[in-house]
């Protein structure tokens, strides 16, 4: 089990290694003054210039500034925003978590929620139940995310007045204790919804799809033919078995659901990583923009990491292959 | 040949609905003048006219008639659709062609170039060859295909693995039948059902990353888009819903065309796989 561990760790990191090679040779590739380029659009004195060709060592052979670039990066040294005049790994660490419980909550009902669509969608005899299930979930499939937000928007709080439209808490609040704490919820109910929504389309196809596989096993017959009921056989047998794909899939897409943070932060005007991004685009600060993609990278492979390992858990072959080693 | 492929199509559950929808989209686009009472730039109308009869779809910020602009908009969201995906697949297939064909550490060099694509979520790497490169059309139509491509080398790669197993590839590779032939003539017309269905769900993602971009107002400026009629849309969102509801429609249902028309492709070849499976009674 440790080696098995072990091994994907490695390669994770092998992975995570040649994205940060990968990114750094792009950069290189970009035409114009790296010094400019680091600044972004201001005017740059002579000292700040000589100071940042020594720091990355601009005057140095390639190979030497990938190897100073990628110690900077282990050293969570990820250079400097001039647009926000801070260290690019803060900006990072204050975002990040903001991200994470955006997309945390979303994906985690996204995932639920599928899963029970996707079970009653393929389980229930009246075949007119599975037809509007799957409608539903291609047309939410085809909506763009950002585009169901505004929706949400337009619906909750512009008709009915229910829920703030933007913003991750009040301007200014004096609330306490409890009370801050539902102030600060009703800001996260449409950004979440939109994400649940969103998710809860991938993994209700994906499970429809496992589970009317999983039927056709034989397993499922002899498990009917021993006189379990149709209850028994659904929960016993038939979920357990479909769900383990499932979560594969939706581990490995961990990334993709960071990437929807992109475009739902913007339209809620939500403070997180993904509305980052874009400011970073906007002013062309290149170092906030690779770290945030570093740090995505970084997401997804522990997420990989994590399916990995809950998987062999969850799954006795593996779990059984893996300790006889 | 081509007929009774179209009328299998149209007797599976949803391809029929796919290709309507894709050929409404398409001609609606396409011949955009003659259905469109204004030019895409004609600010003639009084600004953000709520839906009439004159206006349809309302007219925006500037003054334009929203429904004009969606028919004129459509020609660049589906070209991006169209160019980005058929991108994607030269450099996907080729990648996983060369990779499934030949194995050996060639593929397991490619098969890494591909995961680390893969590693990172679409949007990120397109904002990223964006903030790079700039936002002309034709680079953002190359940024989407560069995000999308590794999908599609996955899969070509598997069905060379699979194909190239099979009887028939090794009864030509035993008849001296040169590497070209093998790759050209056995194997890739039998993966071509499968591909196709991939181009499909391609480009239909490429418009909805374009939709991403124009919404956060990095696309083309001078190309009216969906997305960039969102991204209008945004800042008047509670003045002019209109503004909104129209462009995602669209992108919706041209989204919804591809995917309907890749599900009825898969059932056409593969009836078994989107089926209704078998229910427990009782």
């Amino acid at each position: 089990m440790v080696r098995h561990i072990a091994g994907h760790l490695a390669q994770a990191l092998l992975l995570l290694i040649v994205v940060v090679v990968a990114i750094f040779c792009l950069l290189q590739l970009i035409p114009g003054d790296p010094v400019q380029a680091m600044v972004g659009d201001m005017p740059v004195p002579p000292a700040l210039r000589a100071a940042l060709e020594q720091r990355f060592r601009l005057n140095e052979p390639f190979l030497d500034r990938l190897f100073g670039y990628l110690s900077n990066v282990a050293h969570g040294d990820l250079g400097y925003s001039m647009n926000y005049r801070r260290p690019v790994f803060d900006i990072l660490a204050e975002r990040f978590p903001r991200t994470l419980l955006l997309a945390g909550i979303g994906y985690a009902f996204g995932i639920l929620i599928g899963i029970a669509i996707g079970i009653h969608s393929a389980v229930t005899p009246h075949r007119g139940v599975d037809r509007a299930w799957s409608s539903l979930m291609l047309i939410g499939y085809a909506m763009p995310t950002f585009w169901v937000g505004q929706l949400l928007v337009l619906t909750f709080s512009i008709q009915l007045g229910w829920l703030p439209t933007q913003g991750m808490g009040p301007m200014i609040s004096r609330a306490e204790g409890i009370d801050w704490l539902i102030e600060r919820a009703t800001y996260l109910v449409l950004p979440v919804a939109t994400y649940t929504i969103l998710e809860t389309t991938r993994v209700a196809r994906f499970m429809r799809a496992s589970v009317a596989e999983t039927l056709e096993q034989g397993y499922i017959v002899t498990a009917r033919q021993k006189g379990l009921t149709r209850h028994e056989v659904i929960m016993g047998h038939v979920v357990r078995n479909s769900v383990l794909p499932v979560i594969t899939v939706m581990g490995y897409s961990f990334g993709t659901a960071m990437g929807g943070a992109v475009l739902l932060e913007t339209v809620f005007s939500y403070p997180g990583m993904g509305s980052l991004m874009v400011e970073a685009v906007r002013a062309r600060d290149t170092q906030v923009i690779v770290g945030v993609v570093i740090v995505v990278a970084c997401s997804v492979v522990v997420m990989n990491i994590i399916v990995d390992l809950l998987y062999a858990w969850l799954d006795p072959r593996i779990r059984v292959a893996a300790a006889a080693r | 040949m081509a007929l009774d492929l179209v009328r299998r199509l149209f007797a599976t559950r949803f391809g029929g609905i796919g290709v309507v929808i894709l050929l409404a989209v398409s001609i609606l686009s396409i011949l955009a003048p003659f259905f469109a009472s204004s030019g895409p730039e004609d600010i003639g109308s009084p600004s953000m006219l709520p839906p009439s009869w004159q206006h349809p779809f309302g007219t925006d910020s500037l003054g334009r008639d929203v429904r004009s602009v969606l028919l004129y908009a459509g020609r660049s969201s589906l070209t991006i659709g169209f160019c980005a995906a058929a991108m994607a697949f030269l450099i996907g297939g080729t990648i996983g062609a060369l990779a499934g064909y030949f194995r050996g550490p060639l593929a397991a060099v490619l098969l890494r170039v591909t995961d680390l694509f893969h590693t990172l979520p679409a949007i990120i790497i397109v904002l990223f060859s964006v903030s790079l490169l700039g936002a002309s059309f034709w680079l953002q139509v190359a940024a989407v295909a560069l995000a999308i491509w590794p999908i599609e080398a996955r899969l070509v790669y598997g069905q060379f693995i699979t194909l190239s197993e099979r009887e028939f590839v090794l009864a030509a590779r035993a008849a001296g039948l040169s590497t070209g032939h093998l790759i050209f003539r056995e194997i890739l017309p039998n993966a071509l059902p499968t591909v196709i269905v991939q181009v499909a769900l391609d480009a239909s993602t490429a418009i909805l990353i374009e939709a991403g971009l124009g919404f956060l107002g990095l696309s083309d400026p001078t190309v009216p888009s969906w997305g960039e009629m969102l991204n209008r849309g945004q800042e008047f969102l509670e003045l002019a819903w209109w503004m909104s509801v129209f462009p995602g429609m669209a992108i919706c249902i041209a989204v919804l065309g591809f995917n309907l028309f890749a599900d009825g492709v898969t059932e056409m070849f593969n009836p078994r796989a989107t089926a209704a499976p078998p229910k427990l009674e009782g």
